[in-house]
């Protein structure tokens, strides 16, 4: 089977579960859980570095999605739609914890492009210096470079003009290049 | 982050991985939330006419007879398929609320079910009779039922196609069976109406 037959294979039982789960049956909605949990507890928990807070966030977001699955349009991501729900929920928690204020930025245009490092870094050594960015530059920095939103997607969900989000992106490069001591392209 | 230490050396942020397991299960919590909204089912119109859960839109026949196809369907197939106390018995949604069954592995036993032959005779014997069962059920009760069995019967080609693709997939497996069990149960909801058990 090829990769993009078992895309749509995927595709074709999400949408089957998703169909289910709008139906009422939470044990399909159980697959989905378990299907997404890690990453939307990943995305929670490098948006809130507190595990305790992203446990809450994944949770809240799977209920939000369980009320608010009969709109979810089953050609889109599933993935993507749980991302938005957990990155609205994160940012909720987050500034009800800690309200933190971002400084303005200047805008600068930089093409998607994935993050390359110019030697090879620890995973936990990366992991430590993106929860030590400032919360914004840590968003778009997380959105973007290991989910592989583009600019407008991380944009979107942040809810930041786009501009923001790579005046962040540049922001968190210059900081992880400075932590990491190596150059960030 | 309170997760081990990742010492895997990595030269793209591409390579840290997207899913991070949390420390424990989060769905009992989930689960226990969503089991408590009122009337939570998110419906999908049209795309599953027969509510599955409770709700004011449900009519009362069917409520009925869904009890009573639920214990004959649940008989059905604890007595006539499964062995007593068999791997499957927990896999069968009409013996437990549908979605807070724990998860089983579909096995053999789930692809058994379809294909064996008492299925296909009770199967086929409640389809000879659905014309007739039909024409006795008021209007909008047999609107309800004909789009019911519709929708099943598209979900049963949904699976069945991607089984096609993926012929070893025990989720479409399991949900295939889930199906046809619904539809066994829309079915004997409509032969239990007949002798007014349920209208």
């Amino acid at each position: 089977m090829t990769q993009a037959q078992t895309g749509n294979t995927r595709v074709e039982w999400e949408g089957a579960l998703v169909q289910r789960a709008c139906a009422g049956d939470a044990r399909a909605f159980e697959r989905l859980y378990r299907e997404h949990a890690g990453r939307v507890y990943g995305l929670c928990l490098r948006m809130t570095r507190d595990a305790q807070l992203a446990e809450d966030c994944t949770q809240d977001t799977f209920i939000n999605a369980w009320r608010a699955l009969s709109r979810f349009e089953t050609r889109s991501s599933l993935s993507t739609w749980l991302h938005r729900i957990a990155v609205n929920v994160s940012l909720a928690k987050r500034r009800k914890s800690t309200p933190v204020v971002e400084p303005a930025l200047e805008e600068e245009e930089r093409p998607a492009a994935e993050w390359t490092l110019e030697t090879p870094v620890e995973v936990a050594e990366i992991e430590d210096a993106i929860g030590e960015l400032p919360d914004g530059a840590r968003d778009a920095l997380v959105l973007h470079a290991l989910y592989g939103y583009s600019h407008g997607e991380a944009a979107q969900m942040l809810g930041i003009a786009e501009g923001t989000c790579k005046a962040q992106l540049h922001r968190a490069r210059k900081l992880l290049r400075e932590r990491l001591r190596v150059e960030v392209n | 982050m309170t997760e081990p230490r990742d010492e895997r050396q990595v030269r793209s942020l591409r390579e840290l991985p997207q899913a991070i397991e949390p420390q424990r299960d989060l769905w009992p919590g989930i689960e226990a939330r969503i089991s408590a909204l009122p009337a939570a089912a998110p419906q999908a119109p049209g795309a599953h006419p027969l509510p599955v859960r409770g709700g004011g839109a449900r009519l009362r026949w069917l409520a009925a007879a869904a009890m009573l196809a639920s214990v004959a369907v649940g008989v059905w197939i604890g007595r006539s398929l499964l062995p007593a106390g068999g791997p499957g018995a927990a896999a069968a949604p009409a013996t437990s609320p549908p979605g807070f069954a724990a998860l089983s592995g579909a096995s053999a036993l789930d692809a058994a079910y379809v294909s064996d032959p008492r299925y296909q005779r009770q199967h086929a014997q409640l389809l000879r009779s659905l014309p007739a069962r039909l024409a006795a059920l008021p209007p909008p009760a047999r609107a309800k039922v004909m789009a019911s069995l519709a929708a099943l019967t598209k979900a049963k080609e949904d699976l069945e196609s991607a089984l096609g693709k993926d012929p070893g997939n025990a989720l479409l497996q399991e949900l295939l069976v889930d199906t046809y069990q619904d539809e066994m149960r829309v079915l004997s909801d409509v032969q239990a109406s007949d002798a007014g058990r349920g209208i």
